[in-house]
Parts: C-alpha cells; structure tokens; sequence
C-alpha cells in the first residue's frame, strides 16, 4: 500500500496557486520584449524597442539611479550600523535579552503603512526636508530589523570561546572582532546586506510618504500607470524585478557559503592520521 | 607571607555567582617551571580559577599576582598568560601556520622572525610539515597539539590548560599525556593543569591541588597525596580506597587500636593522636587475600562476591561482614589462579600501609 495517498483535489489546488503565482510574472517579462504597443495576447514577436525607449528616457534613467543611490546608502549603513548592533545584541546580559529582542523585532510586524505616515509625521515635525535623504533613513528604519535577523543568527552561533581565544592570544576586542568575528560571518552579513539592498530597492509604500518631489523606480512605475499603460511599464518592472531578483541570488549565495564553511570547521577528523 | 617569591600567587581569592561561592577563599603559590594540577569533580571551582588566572573572570575578592605584579584587574589580552581549552578552538578561517602565528602576529613580532617560531613549535609538537593544513583536516589529538604551539609559541609565563584532553580517545590521551610531559621538560615552562581524571593528575603533575566546592582540599606531590590524603573525599578522588569507618580506642607509640567491623585491629595511626571515631583509609592494591589467618597484620574475614581479570591481576570486590560497603581488593596477576566466586578468605594488610583520618 502507499503511505500516502495523492488526492486530486491537493495537486489541482497546488498547480493554481503557481499558476497565479508567476503567469503575471511571465507575462510582464514577454510583454517587455512584445514588438508592438499591444499589452495582451497575441503575441506578434520579440523587439528591444520598449527598452531602447524606456532607458532613453531622461524621467527613468533618473528614477533608476535615486534607486540606486538610496538602496546603495541604505544597505551600506544598514551593514555597518547593523552589524554593530547584531554584535552587541549578542553581549546582552541573558535577562535582558528578550526584551531588547521584542524592541529590535518589533519593526517587522509594523505595517508600512503605518511606518510611512508616523515617519512623514515625524520629519515634517522636525522640520526636515523630504528628499532622498529622509527615503534612506526612512528604509533603513524599515530593512534594519530584517538585516538584523540575518545578522544576529549568524554571530550568535560563533563559538564564543574562539572570541575568548583570540583575546588570550593577545588580541584587544577591536582585534579580535576584526581578525577572528568578521572573517567568520562575512559571507553572511555581505548576504544580509543584498537583502537590504533588494528591500529597499523595491520599497515602496514608505517611499511615498517621505520622498518629496523626487522619484524612485516603484514611484515611476506608479505614476506612469496613472498616465498610460504601454509595454515600457513591462520593461521597467522587469528591470525592477530582474535587480531584486539577482540580489535575493547573491544574499543565498553568501548565507550557503557562510554556513559550508561554518559546519567544516565544526567537524574535525575522527582518528589520529 | 612568601608572597614575593612565588611566580604566581593566588592570595584569598573568592568568586560568586549570585549566592554560590564558586570559589571560596582559596589561597596557592605556584613555583616557576612547575606542573601542577587543579583536580576535582566538576563544578568544584577548578575551571573558575584556571579563568581567573586567565582574565575571563574577575575574581568577587582576592588577588591574582603574577611575578610580583598584580594582574587582577589586567584583562585577557595584556596576561602574559595563554590558555588550551578544553575544546578545539582552532580559528577556522586560517591554517595551522597562521593560527599558531596569531599571538605573534598581534605582538608586531617580524615576519622572518615569526617563521622561525612558528616552525619551531610546530617541532616542538611534532606536526613539522602540517603548517598549511586547516583545522578540519586535522585528527582530535592533533588539534590540541597546534592549541598547545599556539599557545606556547608566545612563551607565556604560565601556561594554562583546561581539560585539553578530555575531549579525545583513552589512547589519544594517554600518548598526549607522554607528549605533553615531554613538552613541559623541553620548555620548562610553568603549566597549569585541570583535570578531573585523577590518574592523569598523578601522572603529569609535580604537585596536585585537590578541589572540592570552591574550596582547596589538599596540596602536594601526587605520591603524598596517595599516600596520606587529608581527607575521606582526597582519599576517595585520589586513586582508588576503601575509606572505611572504624573505633579507635587506643593510640600508643604510633599505632592505634581500633575497632572495624566488629574485630579489633592495630594500625599505624599516622597523625590521629585521640580516640574516637575515625575513617581507615585502605588502598586497594595494599591488601593481601589468602585462604588462611596469616601470621601478623590486621586481618578481616569475607567472601568473595566478584572478580573481574586486569592483565596485570585481579580486582576483588570482598563482603565483609558488619562493613557496609565492599571491600575493593587489587592483587597482583602472579600466581595465575583467582579466588572463585563465593569463597572464603582472609583479608590482611600491613599495619603502616593504611591510614587513619579523624571523623566528626
């Protein structure tokens, strides 16, 4: 008998929820490369024309880099400012640990919302221009906590006595953290910091509230919605998607890289060879 | 108190954790180029004082000095102390080479200069050659002889080890105790030495330092230790006893009369100068089995409830009656044939080979 039994029911439920899971997502690519104006089917044939268009267009190029700008600031703060705070995270005193974890985490469960208005609110109280500077402190308030969660794991499960090693060798904490802690969780933290990246890059409920008069790629892809719908919003989803998408490549490439080396290094040789 | 002679001196030192005593007061001096052993049941303070001495803890009260020099308050990375723990700690991103290099490295000591040390202790442990090997390709044994040259290579002024053997095999061991004393010679360096293995204690150490619940129990070369432990829980964790518990009635030029199991004996009664209740200690391996009462010697009557065959001889466990607990017996392997299961014997011992501890 089969120990499980395949109910019909299960597989035509799964083959749907892929199917409009990434149909739209197909047809978004196709349509980018579609030879004419026409956003449906048919499909007459393949032309780079909508590309050739849409990267000619000063509004876009413009968009593309104030993306690139912020998510370039973001995560390399996010990074340095994270990585300084996942390590202290893992030197809280243990009955102090949780609560520090709730306040860190919180974020997380903040709808974007509610985290754009409350930031908006804020920084016209302060009487801070919106500008591209507010969408990066904006995102990094927004991916910090995601990066966090990468980064913690990751140097929470150092055997602290390599730390305790290294200091006995004669190596001060800044010493031991750069020679002995960075070395070890690199991979994972450079990980971490493409997912900051992709997260910003594609951020934008937040982004609307704090942006001011400038653009960023969702925000233009928004706006030229609201005027017309040719295939160069397909173009420029797809470049959207294909950076987020290769980003989201790189941070697993780095997390498996990280964790190989970490589970060699656990395993030493059984016998004396 | 003699303060200024010793290379370290532990003075009063005690450490908590909330309301528990880790370490209670416990004061050591410790000679230049010695190996001695901190040995004790776990959670007895020993680890506690190795990482005092280390830097990673600093002691609730008392004082850490070393060479004259009060290191108390002096963190981990400015000790002229290095440490072997327990596990491998190895730093997985670089090989052999650089990792016995690391102290080095962070002493600003010259690259060519380096290399030579670093070769050097490679020599010293015996793994000439596996320089550009990394930690993974590397056996258990082997691990701790790089932790070992990696500590070493910084001629520390004390060498601190925390178990290191104790996470390999019997055999791996026992080859590592041959190396490690071979390595002590060679460097005349200072070690420090936890264990709770106490045949390793005996084996390496010039002197033992016996913990028990934070707090010292008895100091001394391992041969005294076994010959006249302070106490039934030295006698007990030191090779193996029969700490038995016995009368005594009478003490006269050096030996006493006493009472065990309801017969009356004469032993040697060592420093135990009143009457009154006392524990016997018995080594195992000083008791005599023969089928009749022998001539002279304190003398029990039992049976032989197991024997187990151990190459070199036999171990008896003897019910005695009127003792509680068995009587542990270890005979030499010479005349070949055991006394079987059930039999009866004469238990006898030479009257200086035991000793007599006050009980209260």
């Amino acid at each position: 008998m089969e120990a499980r039994q395949r109910s019909p029911f299960t597989l035509a439920i799964t083959l749907f929820s892929l199917v409009f899971l990434f149909a739209p997502l197909v047809v978004v690519v196709l349509f980018s490369f579609h030879n004419t104006g026409s956003l449906s089917f048919p499909f007459t044939g393949f032309s780079l024309r909508w590309y050739r268009e849409v990267f000619s267009s000063a509004e876009f190029t413009r968009a593309l880099e104030n993306s690139a700008i912020v998510a370039g600031v973001t995560s390399v703060v996010t990074l340095v400012l994270g990585t300084a705070a996942a390590w202290g995270l893992t030197r809280v005193p243990p009955k102090f640990r949780a609560p520090v974890a709730v306040l860190v985490f919180l974020p997380l469960t903040i709808p974007g919302l509610f985290l754009g208005i409350s930031l908006l609110v804020f920084f016209v109280r302060i009487e801070f221009t919106l500008s591209l500077a507010t969408v990066a402190i904006a995102h990094f308030v927004y991916v910090l906590p995601y990066f966090l969660l990468v980064a913690r794991a990751a140097l929470d499960r150092l055997d602290p006595a390599l730390e305790e090693s290294a200091a006995d060798l004669g190596a001060s904490p800044w010493l031991v953290f750069r020679r002995v802690t960075l070395p070890q969780v690199w991979p994972l933290l450079l990980g971490a910091t493409s997912l900051a990246f992709a997260l910003s890059f594609d951020e934008f409920i937040i982004t609307f509230f704090v942006i001011g008069t400038e653009s960023t790629l969702p925000m233009f892809i928004w706006s030229s919605l609201r005027r017309t719908v040719d295939p160069s919003i397909n173009v420029i989803s797809t470049v959207l998607m294909a950076v987020t998408i290769g980003l989201w490549v790189v941070a697993f490439v780095f997390t498996v890289r990280g964790e190989r080396s970490r589970r060699r290094s656990l395993e030493p040789l059984p016998t004396e060879g | 108190m003699g303060n200024g002679t010793a290379h370290l001196s532990i003075a009063a030192v005690t450490h908590r954790y909330g309301s528990v005593a880790a370490l209670d007061d416990v004061s050591l001096q410790i000679e230049d180029g010695e190996l001695i052993t901190l040995l004790g049941p776990s959670g007895c303070g020993k680890t506690t004082l190795l990482r005092v001495v280390a830097g990673f803890i600093r002691p609730s009260e008392g004082r850490v000095v070393l060479q004259g020099r009060d290191i108390t308050r002096v963190p981990p990375h400015r000790r002229p102390v290095n440490m072997v723990f327990q596990r491998s700690t190895l730093f997985p991103h670089l090989d052999v080479f650089q990792n016995i290099a690391f102290g080095l490295r962070i002493a600003g000591v010259p690259r060519e200069e380096r290399t030579r040390q670093v070769e050097e202790a490679l020599a010293l442990v015996r793994l000439e050659g596996y320089g550009p090997r990394r930690s993974h390709e590397l056996s258990g044994g082997q691990l701790q002889r790089v932790a070992l040259a990696r500590a070493l290579v910084n001629r520390p002024s004390v060498l601190l080890l925390d178990e290191p053997l104790s996470a390999l095999d019997l055999k791996i061991r026992l080859e590592m105790e041959v190396e490690l004393r071979r390595v002590h010679r060679e460097t005349g360096a200072t070690f420090v030495y936890v264990t709770h293995d106490q045949r390793e204690a005996l084996a390496l150490s010039d002197r033992v330092v016996v913990f028990d619940q934070g707090r010292i129990e008895q100091v001394g070369p391992p041969g005294e230790i076994y010959r006249a432990p302070v106490s039934p829980f030295a006698a007990r964790f030191v090779g193996d006893a029969n700490v038995l518990p016995v009368q005594i009635n009478a003490v006269n030029a050096g030996e006493a009369r006493v009472t065990l199991g309801g017969s009356e004996l004469v032993v040697g009664a060592g420093a135990v100068e009143t009457v009154g209740p006392a524990w016997l200690v018995l080594r195992p391996e000083v008791i005599r089995l023969s089928a009749r009462p022998g001539t002279n010697g304190p003398a029990l009557t039992g049976t032989v409830q197991d024997v187990a065959f151990r190459g070199a001889g036999f171990s008896y466990r003897i019910e005695v009656p009127a003792l509680e607990e068995l009587l542990k017996v270890e005979t030499a392997a010479e005349g070949g044939i055991p006394y079987e299961l059930g039999s009866e014997v004469v238990v006898t011992w030479d009257r200086g080979s035991c000793s007599l501890l006050p009980r209260t």
